[in-house]
């Protein structure tokens, strides 16, 4: 009795010290920040609609970063997300095209994005291929694939199901937009998969150190393999939303896309190193790229120095997290 | 059939008839290396069985095949009369082994309390983790052995030595029919490890069968029903402790006797002062510290665990910062305060932390030991790669130390040999003064007393040795003079001569 109220007790300033630990603090005062400058120096920056459209927006690099971020707290990477955006959309659309069904299509498209976890998640976790090789080596093999079956020409949805139209501009209650409903979703049940489930806890230990984690007896192998699965599959839902956004399958589509959310996730705090972060970090992370790049363009500012500004907040932000941990580990 | 310290009587007894574990004729062999030759170990419950041998005796390999975490070549593993077939660390822990390994196996970014219930988290009804119940068994853990760790604090910002108690804790977190202590006590203080004797104790009333892996033969002596010793990888006794004295167990781990393990060969230490610390403050500890080390002696530093001595090593060569004070090396200000000034003054550190603050796992044996020291192999800006070898393999003889070549990763060697790699490491730099933190930590007697003559004699050709330890006898028998440490300041210095272990005991406490 007396020992659950002591531990109890030690809940609150742990719980709080974590979080200011954990940077998301910081990250959430950067946020309000950008949304204050913004608010004050754009017009309608600060309205319903635009807040809400930003949110549509960043709702494709919140899916796939959930994935992102998961396989780089396994200690692992994955950069294929941007290839595959692509792909999926080509079973997606045709078997749409042929079927009229939404679900026949999805399936379909999760199938494919199933498929290339698995490679993915083999080659790096059971025959121990480097994974910046493997995911570069799917990415080009993907992109090649869809420039070779499109002839470099874009695949219409000529279904036009109402249900997969909704997908890219139907609002729940009229106000936010059902892919940003998708990504809360799937943040919330994965954000509390990492914090409160064994698997998500092997997750973090995994990244932290393998070899804790085999003594401790996990089977880091499939905990790997299972990462590049989540990560898959997560972009396969962002490629659906994108592929109902642009209606057709292209094959530029998610070009660099798997860059903003890299760059994303890193601001968001979770280490390439394995074993550091969380989604909580990489969702404020997306959303603060997103809205400084709305902002900018509404300042009118062009994109070429959006990139500049963006790389540079990247870097800052990793070099100042990198300078707080050395001094947490004293020296 | 089996218990759990926390809750005892919620499992079925044990029985006790039958062998907990037995091993037969187990072989395992390394690259280079026969590490097991058909050893035989079997464990009866509720006894407390000692594994003693030198370093690299294949005492960590034996438990390591027991967890699971290497395979065997040859041999049988039976639990309770059942063979069994272990081929993860998974298939061991279910069999209710569990083990505290050598080298420190925790997630540093985990909480205390995580880590304990790493392998096996509770969970409630949906199969969410149930962290109110981590904490509070953890906390209830702890409090069970007596050991003063916070549950909540990130395991990595902890010292060695609580790390070790949590290690020692998780063992204990789970049900277990065999807990494995490989050296559990290698940076404990004497009040801990008497403390963990009484959980060792009470571990073999429940019927659970423990091994205990030592280089400290008083320890030993105290705890073992059963001693078995190793040496070269072949089974060599098992006796009740009983049947033992010192002198047996030396001669039956190093296959020949030690007649004084400090002999004392150099002459009086000079006047010429090597280092001169000079109030000397650092925001985690040290308060004010001033002391003055000459060429040609042992300057010993004794203090109970959160002393400072750790500190004071580090903040001397310049690792870690200072807030004011002075540390002059050999005339010559250490300004800026950093390691590379350190080592161009000539101090050098060898530190408690091998592993994470000294080793580098992935090199080979001879890039570790010559790392402070590539400029006196260079010419013309290239390593000169012979004379590098050459210098290494010196060493290797000297200390003996037991690796299949120059070029074997030091993370394969055993832990006593890595310490040997790392002393060499700062011998071969040519230094005027050494500070040595527990240098002797997981280092067998034979070593040890190797150690010791090679402290005595880079004392005798001129070093200034600034050694920090917790071992009294180490003290006693080394050092020229004796300086205490309490809570970050300097209690008392004595010399060898007026120093009893009563008023170093004393000044220790404050
Ligand atoms: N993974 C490995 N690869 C190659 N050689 C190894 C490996 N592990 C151990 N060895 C070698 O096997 C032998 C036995 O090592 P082990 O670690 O079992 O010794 P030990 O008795 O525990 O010594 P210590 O008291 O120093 O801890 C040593 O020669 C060591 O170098
Ligand atoms: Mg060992």
């Amino acid at each position: 009795m007396s020992l659950a109220s002591t531990a109890s007790a030690k809940d609150q300033p742990s719980m709080l010290a974590r979080l200011f630990a954990r940077q998301e603090l910081a990250l959430l005062v950067c946020l309000v920040l950008v949304l204050a400058f913004f608010s004050a120096t754009v017009e309608n920056f600060f309205s319903v609609r635009n807040m809400t459209n930003v949110l549509g927006q960043a709702s494709l690099a919140l899916t796939a970063g959930i994935g992102c971020a998961i396989v780089f707290i396994s200690g692992e990477v994955d950069i294929s997300i941007g290839s595959l955006l692509a792909t999926i959309a080509l079973p997606l659309i045709i078997i749409m095209n042929d079927t009229n069904s939404l679900l026949l299509g999805v399936s379909g498209a999760l199938l494919f994005g199933l498929i290339i976890g698995v490679v993915n998640g083999y080659l790096v976790a059971y025959a121990g291929i480097n994974s910046l090789i493997v995911t570069l080596g799917t990415m080009f093999i993907m992109r090649g694939g869809v420039y070779l079956y499109t002839g470099q020409r874009a695949i219409p949805d000529d279904a036009s199901l109402d249900s997969f139209i909704a997908l890219s501009d139907g609002r729940l209650f009229n106000i936010i937009p059902y892919s940003a409903v998708i990504a809360i979703v799937l943040l919330a049940a994965f954000g509390y998969m990492m914090q409160h489930r064994p698997f998500g806890r092997q997750i973090y230990a995994v990244g932290g150190n393998q070899e804790v984690a085999r003594l401790a007896g996990y089977d880091v192998r499939r905990v790997k393999f299972i990462c590049f699965i989540i990560s898959a599959l997560l972009a396969t839902v962002a490629g659906i939303i994108l592929a109902a956004r642009v209606g057709s399958a292209q094959h530029t589509a998610g070009l660099n896309f798997e860059f903003q959310v890299v760059a994303a996730t890193v601001l968001g705090g979770v280490s390439l190193a394995g074993g550091i972060g969380s989604l909580t970090g990489m969702a404020l992370g997306v959303l603060i790229l997103q809205f400084l790049s709305n902002g900018l363009r509404g300042l009118g500012l062009p994109t070429e120095w959006q990139l500049v500004i963006t790389g540079m907040i990247i870097i800052a932000a990793v070099a100042f997290d990198e300078a707080k941990r050395r001094r947490a580990n004293g020296g | 059939m089996s218990v759990d310290f926390l809750h005892p009587g919620e499992g079925a007894p044990i029985d006790t008839n039958v062998s907990a574990l037995e091993m037969r004729g187990i072989g395992k062999r390394f690259p280079g290396v026969v590490a097991l030759d058909n050893v035989d170990f079997t464990l009866e419950p509720g006894k407390i069985h000692a594994l003693m041998g030198e370093n690299g005796a294949g005492k960590s390999t034996l438990i390591k095949i027991m967890a699971g975490v290497y395979g065997k070549d040859a041999g049988t593993v039976r639990m309770r009369g059942r063979e069994v077939d272990i081929k993860s660390p998974r298939d061991s822990l279910k069999e209710g082994i569990k083990v505290v390994f050598q080298e420190i196996a925790l997630i540093s970014e985990f909480t205390v309390a995580e880590n304990i219930f790493l392998e096996g988290y509770p969970t409630g009804r949906t199969g969410s983790i149930d962290w109110k119940k981590i904490r509070a068994e953890s906390a209830a853990l702890f409090n069970r052995i007596g050991f003063n760790v916070d549950p909540a604090a990130r395991t990595g910002s902890l010292p060695v030595s609580q790390q070790q108690m949590v290690e020692i804790a998780r063992a204990l977190a789970h049900e277990a029919r065999v807990v494995v202590m490989d050296e559990p006590t290698s940076s404990l203080t004497p009040n801990e490890i008497s403390l963990l004797f009484t959980v060792i104790r009470r571990l073999a009333s429940l019927g659970i069968a423990v091994v205990y892996v030592s280089h400290k033969l008083d320890e030993v002596f105290e705890i073992a029903d059963t001693v078995t010793v190793l040496r070269d990888g072949r089974h060599i006794s098992t006796k009740p402790i009983g049947e033992h004295t010192n002198d047996t167990l030396i001669q039956d781990m190093i296959g020949r006797r030690i007649d004084n393990l400090f002999p004392r060969q150099r002459g009086a230490a000079g006047s010429k002062v090597a280092l001169s610390v000079e109030k000397l403050s650092t925001a985690k500890k040290l308060i004010d510290v001033s002391f003055e080390a000459r060429a040609g002696e042992v300057l010993g530093f004794f203090g109970l665990m959160g002393a400072g001595r750790t500190e004071l090593a580090k903040a001397i060569v310049g690792y870690d910062p200072i807030i004011s004070g002075t540390i002059t090396v050999d005339g010559q200000r250490l300004a800026p305060h950093d390691t590379r000034t350190g080592v161009k003054l000539g101090i050098g550190l060898l530190t408690e932390d091998r592993k994470s603050e000294g080793l580098m796992g992935e090199l080979p044996v001879y890039q570790n030991a010559s790392l402070a020291s590539l400029g006196a192999f260079a010419r013309l800006g290239f390593v000169d790669k012979a004379k590098e070898h050459q210098a290494v393999q010196d060493y290797v003889d000297r200390f003996r130390i037991k690796t299949p070549s120059l070029f074997q990763q030091i993370k394969n060697l055993s832990g006593g040999n890595q310490q040997k790699v790392l002393i060499s490491r700062w011998l071969m730099r040519g230094l005027k003064v050494i500070v040595v933190d527990e240098p002797t930590r997981g280092i067998d007697v034979g070593a040890k007393s190797e150690i010791f003559a090679l402290i005595d004699r880079l004392a005798g050709e001129g070093l200034a040795v600034v050694m920090m330890t917790s071992e009294m006898p180490e003290l006693l028998g080394l050092a020229d003079r004796i300086a205490v440490m309490c809570e970050g300041r300097l209690t008392a210095v004595m010399s060898r001569e007026e120093a009893t272990q009563e008023k170093i005991l004393n000044a220790a406490i404050g």
